[in-house]
């Protein structure tokens, strides 16, 4: 509709929908900050965060899982710490950032791993694929769909990305490994839609492509992708191909 | 406890490869646990995966270290008691026998028992990959196991779960725009 046709209410609302969605994102899981931390790009993360015209932000299940658990443990002490910085600096931010409570993404949370936790059955068993960090990121970017802020979950796990963009293909790996057959409820696919994910992997290409990692060089990009990968990114060797070739 | 007779029949053949020390076979038999965890979540059988693998490794080191034939030995004592106690439906039986494995270690000298202990720690990430490349999330996985995730991702990273044809899910131009847009 035209906006001088529009009546005032509805001018109204559209001026206020356009405010929200000047806002957007970067939920971070867990393995893709391990990933970035292991293999020494916290720097590179800094960058980024520098040029996004938005925030970085962080479940405090997430939290659990990549600073307080491993700062317990020494072996994981300093990058439980490195990761922590950025949380001071505020490079990385709690859900409170946007005014989103603990209660509301533990509520969303509960929700996701019900549904995901019995889409897929094995040995007539209900098959527990996904845990409550991986799904507060899950509830989260929901959460902030619904506010009208863009945002994209950094995962670099295999479960919770396939279960989102190819669920069938979950259902497969589960039944070639688990040697039996797994049924899936497929009705469930369509409350994991409308996700949008990215890995490690390519926020590491976008610190390259805008110029931001601190090595130069032909054999950067390369050896950026893999380092993710072998630091737990799920990225096969092809997608990697497809990357560079992108360039 | 889930699958009862299947942990029961993987100790029996676990025993019998300690007698004739078949590394390859627990290997085998900690892999077979480890389908029946995944599904399960069955901390009994993860135990029995985790025990069955490190067992296997320690073996490979007995002809360095006669004090890991002494273990392995008591292993095997302690393997034999589950099963007895599991036949019976005794269950703290079976996890006793199954602690005592774990206890032992801290019987050895200082340096095989910072060794073993290592093994064990190993093995549970190595059990851990397992159970990822079977499709349970990495949290999941590592919570099961009681390891971090930084240790798992690392031994994740270096495996080739990443590189089978399912992980793919959609066309990398569309990633790549997406999150290049999305930094404009």
């Amino acid at each position: 509709m035209p906006l001088q046709k529009q009546r005032p209410q509805a001018v109204k609302a559209q001026a206020v929908k356009t405010t929200q969605n000047v806002g957007r994102a970067i939920i971070f899981d867990s393995g893709a900050l391990i990933s970035f931390t292991m293999a020494g790009l916290l720097e590179e993360l800094r960058r980024l965060k520098g040029i996004f015209k938005g925030k970085f932000i962080i479940p405090e299940g997430v939290k659990k899982e990549v600073v307080d658990k491993p700062m317990t443990i020494k072996r994981f002490e300093l990058e439980a710490l490195k990761i922590k910085q950025l949380m001071d600096e505020k490079i990385l931010e709690l859900p409170s950032a946007y005014g989103v409570t603990h209660d509301q993404i533990h509520k969303g949370a509960d929700e996701i791993l019900r549904v995901a936790n019995s889409t897929f059955i094995g040995h007539g068993k209900e098959l527990h694929i996904i845990d409550f960090g991986e799904a507060s990121t899950l509830a989260l970017s929901r959460i902030l769909t619904q506010k009208g802020i863009t945002n994209v979950i950094a995962i670099d796990e295999r479960t919770t990305r396939v279960l989102v963009e190819k669920p069938d293909n979950l259902k497969k790996i589960l039944g070639n490994k688990l040697h039996t057959g797994v049924t899936a409820k497929q009705e469930n696919y369509k409350f994991f839609k409308g996700f949008r994910i990215v890995r490690s992997a390519e926020l590491a290409y976008v610190a390259w492509k805008k110029g931001l990692v601190r090595l130069k060089g032909d054999m950067v990009l390369d050896a950026l992708l893999y380092a993710v990968k072998f630091k737990g990114a799920a990225i096969s060797g092809d997608e990697i191909k497809e990357i560079k070739r992108i360039g | 406890m889930e699958e009862k007779e299947n942990i029961l029949n993987i100790l029996k053949q676990t025993k019998e490869a300690i007698k004739n020390l078949d590394v390859v076979k627990l290997r085998e038999l900690s892999n077979q646990t480890i389908h029946t965890a995944s599904i399960h979540k069955d901390t009994d059988n993860i135990s029995v995966a985790i025990i069955v693998y490190a067992i296997g490794k320690i073996i490979e080191e007995q002809t360095k270290n006669k004090e890991c034939t002494i273990f392995c030995q008591n292993a095997s004592v302690y393997i034999d008691n589950a099963i007895q106690a599991l036949s019976k439906d005794d269950l703290k039986g079976f996890k006793t026998n199954l602690e005592q494995i774990i206890k032992s270690v801290n019987k050895l000298s200082p340096n095989l028992k910072s060794y073993i202990k290592e093994v064990f720690r190993g093995a549970k990430i190595d059990k851990a990959t397992k159970i990822y490349e079977h499709g349970i999330s990495m949290e999941q996985t590592a919570k099961m196991l009681g390891i971090t995730m930084f240790e798992l991702a690392g031994n994740v990273g270096e495996s080739k779960i990443s590189d089978t044809p399912e992980t793919k899910t959609v066309n990398e131009n569309e990633r790549i725009k997406f999150i290049m847009d999305l930094f404009s």
